[in-house]
């Protein structure tokens, strides 16, 4: 533990809210460069685990270290070596963009004017409206400016994207990848929770799914679509009754038979082979589609 | 170039971009001395990550299709042409072993796939001929 070079690693972390537990003996390791996407359903514990990490709030038991330090004790540094962007944006309705970027720079070391342009320009942004006349989208954007702007070498996404209309979702994802990513590669790395998985897809290298606060699984995103596999095969007669024990799921409908496979499909694949089917094909699962079959058997 | 990522093709993603340019340089909708999208426009439009495009035109280079020119852009290289009557094979493996694995299901014999192979080539044969005459005229 305590690496300095690792921007992320949770250790055991448990949180409770009274009685009722968010967070269940969680860990994780973000290596540098990577893009890390912590997925769950509403309320599985993802916005939780990411306030204990900002040092909103305090974590029952577990350590967290963000670049080696403990963002309970070193606070003012861990907020210097990242940005986040909240589910929620909170700023002074009265301030202009301008203002409130201002306001926002004065706390940071560094600002790039150039990206922020690029940025307004980008989302067509007028820094003279008053954050009280913007839509919900708009707020979103000017947070993802607050957010890329200080070039920090971390960059937390809380759902950043829900309750975005298709469009903006689409925008924002857009200028992650060209505005915040066109740092030095294998120094940006980016935490994302979302359970709007699908948008994020082409981003995610590694991602965490968790479950009424338990990581439930941890993979390598082309790994896991590698090893979730769909498998249609339809029989000339009802499919015999024959050991499909390796499948994760299996459903019958009528001459045909769908499995999904974790890791087991050439095998499935050979099994269902010697049945003599008409037609036999494969394709891998979406990162949405993993999230939907392993939260479901589960 | 037009790229297509596919999340259910179940190979990585800067695999399938690799690919699609190799398979490009070899059909020829991308000539030698032609230019490949820069990284960041490329990632953007895909949306995938910044790394992913990196990888995937890092490995093109090493394997000799690409060259980057500083400042400029990676281009298709002239001189490839060994690599590419090699990734013309691979290709029309892949579809290939496709057909013949749809035929087993299908209990078509061996003999009978290959006569039916035969008889496409003519008819498609005969399909550009047709298409072809009046230009000839």
């Amino acid at each position: 533990m305590n690496s300095p070079t690792l921007p992320i690693q949770i250790e055991n972390l448990i949180y409770a809210y009274g009685r009722a537990e968010a967070v269940h003996d969680l860990s994780l390791t973000v290596q540098p460069g990577r893009c890390y996407g912590l997925f769950g359903r509403n309320g599985a514990g993802k916005t939780t685990t990411m306030k204990c990490l900002l040092n909103l709030l305090r974590p029952h038991s577990g350590q967290i270290r963000v670049f080696g330090l403990d963002p309970a004790k070193h606070e003012v540094e861990v907020k210097r070596l990242l940005a986040y962007v909240p589910d929620q944006v909170a700023f002074y309705p009265w301030m202009s963009v301008r203002e409130t970027l201002d306001y926002l720079a004065s706390f940071r070391a560094n600002w790039n004017r150039r990206i922020e342009q690029e940025l307004f320009d980008r989302f067509r942004l007028d820094p003279a409206q008053r954050i009280g006349s913007l839509s919900k989208g708009q707020r979103t954007q000017v947070a993802l400016v607050a957010a890329v702007c200080p070039e920090t070498d971390l960059l937390v996404l809380d759902e950043p994207t829900s309750g975005l209309d298709p469009i903006v979702r689409r925008e924002f994802i857009e200028a992650v990848i060209g505005a915040y990513q066109q740092g030095i590669p294998g120094k940006r790395t980016i935490l994302v929770s979302t359970h709007l998985i699908a948008e994020f897809e082409g981003l995610i290298d590694e991602f965490t799914l968790i479950d009424r606060g338990r990581a439930v699984l941890t993979l390598d995103a082309d790994l896991a679509r590698e090893r979730f596999q769909k498998i249609r095969a339809r029989f000339a007669q009802p499919p015999p009754e024959m050991d499909l024990k390796a499948a994760l799921r299996v459903r019958r409908e009528g001459r045909e038979l769908e499995l999904i496979a974790n890791g087991s499909g050439a095998e499935l694949m050979e099994h269902l082979r010697q049945h003599n089917p008409e037609s036999l094909s494969t394709e891998s699962l979406t990162l949405e589609e993993i999230f939907v079959a392993t939260l479901k058997v589960g | 170039m037009l790229f297509l990522i596919s999340y259910k093709s179940g190979t990585p993603i800067y695999l399938q971009i690799v690919e699609q340019v190799k398979a490009a340089a070899a059909s020829g909708a991308l000539k030698p001395g032609e230019a490949l999208p820069s990284i960041r426009p490329l990632a953007e439009e895909l949306r995938v990550n910044r790394n992913t495009v990196a990888k995937a035109y890092t490995e093109l280079e090493s394997q000799g299709v690409i060259e980057t020119l500083a400042g400029r852009g990676c281009f298709l290289r002239e001189n490839h042409s060994g690599l590419r009557k090699d990734v013309r094979r691979k290709l029309l493996i892949e579809e290939v072993d496709r057909a013949i694995v749809q035929a087993h299901h299908l209990q078509v014999p061996r003999d009978e796939f290959l006569k039916l192979v035969d008889e496409r080539l003519d008819v498609l044969d005969d399909k550009r001929r047709a298409h072809e005459d009046p230009n000839e005229d």
